[in-house]
């Protein structure tokens, strides 16, 4: 069984359809990169799988269970679930250390104790373990994106979405957050990325989805898929890309 | 101009000042917990509620506080609501302190960007704890600047509780006239006394705001 089993999902928003029957299959520890343009439906569909958003038809799996907005357990199932925002989402009357410990230590999953511990901990496997008294505002984007990822590895999810993390950074500051990342591929995280960064995606994912209008429109390993796309729009995609 | 006949008053005045300050700060509590709630109720998705809320904001905000001391004091009491004259007054400016904070606290809750409720929800919080953990914080220091203007004009407003009788600094005032003929220098006495009340608290919020708002703002 996949991890994630997305099986013919559609989406509308208001007259737009914007997921026209997608289904995916991600399996455990793998890591898989969509790209295509704006649009084309791959941030919605990331948000789906957390249940941000709800499907109109079809159905989504994450570790076999039904994913929907009203599930029972929809709060114990977002803290598997980690998704980092593209614009951080810090929140800003909190230093990080509190950042980071707010949700482990109001669903129990720590006792006060161990929460700078465990502060300490994911900050160090995002290279910020200085950081850890700052507040978020004295932190550049990309520190500020290193502490999101901690504030999520601070729950110890099953599963990470990346949801164009390094869209709002500065371009010298996207290689450090694109290495913490790489790291957390290398330590098996099962990670769905929605990204730009066609280097990253080329060098890091097992798999890349190309979504276009709404459709998974070709899928395949890094290598293939860059070297001979096989549609058109793929094709077209990957040269403007460049 | 002479000041000297007030000397032998200087306890009522002061205890006139007490009440004052006693209602402000009642009427203030009482409005700010009405205020948290009705922004709360606005921003719902319960919609006879939320008429309810607007219908209250809009009454309270658009009609003399003096006459809404009046309705709790005298007009409520033939509904079996009978109130002393502080207590009346009490509930009157709370309810009126109440219209203007939930929209303060509503534009503060507003503020707060979308994506930080986002933010806590992914993280497993309850609509509870994202509400007391991350929106309110936030809200509360934006709120800030306008609830204490306003604090200041509810502690000057409560001189029409001086209109039913309460033991306040104003209706103290009125008892000193009275006995003294001294008009000019008792209302001169208790303005001073007004003011120096109103910077005060300005300056106590001052240090409060530094003291709960540490974070750094928004660049």
């Amino acid at each position: 069984m996949a991890l994630v089993e997305i099986r013919d999902v559609h989406k509308t928003f208001g007259k737009v359809e914007v997921l026209k029957g997608v289904s995916l299959d991600v399996e455990e520890g793998e890591i898989v990169t969509i790209i295509g343009r704006s649009g084309s439906g791959k941030s919605t569909l990331l948000r789906c799988i957390n249940a941000l958003e709800t499907v109109d038809s079809g159905e989504i799996r994450v570790e076999g269970e039904r994913v929907h907005a009203r599930m029972p357990d929809l709060k114990a199932f977002r803290q598997r679930v980690g998704i980092v925002f593209q614009a951080f989402n810090l929140f800003p009357h909190l230093k990080v250390e509190r950042n980071i410990t707010l949700a482990p230590l109001l669903t129990g999953r720590i006792d006060k104790a161990r929460a700078r511990a465990l502060a300490e901990d994911v900050l160090t496997r995002v290279g910020l373990a200085d950081k850890i008294d700052a507040w978020p505002e004295q932190l550049s984007g990309g520190q500020q994106q290193r502490v999101a990822i901690a504030r999520c590895l601070a729950m110890a999810p099953h599963l990470m979405l990346f949801d164009e993390v390094t869209s709002a950074l500065d371009p010298e500051l996207v290689g450090e957050v694109l290495k913490v990342m790489e790291a957390m591929a290398k330590q098996g995280m099962t990670m769905i990325l929605v990204t730009h960064e066609m280097g990253f995606a080329r060098n890091v994912a097992d798999r890349i989805v190309f979504m276009h209008q709404g459709r998974v429109w070709e899928q395949g390993p890094p290598a293939k898929l860059f070297a001979n796309p096989e549609t058109p729009e793929l094709a077209s995609f990957i040269a403007s890309a460049k | 101009m002479n000041f000297l006949p007030l000397w032998r008053y200087q306890n009522q005045l002061i205890d006139g000042a007490i009440v004052t300050l006693e209602l402000t700060v009642i009427a203030a509590l009482a409005g700010l917990l009405i205020g948290v709630a009705g922004a709360v109720a606005l921003n719902g998705r319960i919609t006879p509620l939320r008429w309810l809320v607007r219908g209250y904001i809009e009454l309270f905000r658009n009609t003399p506080s003096l006459i809404q001391i009046f309705i709790v004091f005298f007009v409520l009491p033939n509904f079996g609501l009978k109130l002393p004259a502080f207590e009346a007054a009490a509930v009157a400016l709370s309810l009126y302190f109440g219209a203007y904070s939930v929209e303060i606290i509503r534009a503060g809750l507003d503020s707060v960007p979308k994506n930080q409720i986002e933010a806590g929800q992914c993280l497993g919080l309850s609509g509870w704890q994202v509400f007391r953990h991350i929106l309110l914080p936030p809200a509360l220091r934006n709120a800030y600047p306008a609830v204490t203007s306003q604090f200041v004009l509810l502690l000057l407003g409560t001189s029409l509780a001086s209109q039913v009788a309460a033991d306040e600094l104003f209706h103290v005032a009125g008892f000193i006239e009275s006995r003294t003929y001294r008009s000019f220098e008792v209302y001169a006495v208790i303005c001073v006394v007004y003011f120096a009340m109103a910077m005060s608290f300005k300056a106590l919020f001052a240090i409060i705001g530094l003291a709960a708002f540490r974070w750094p703002r928004r660049r």
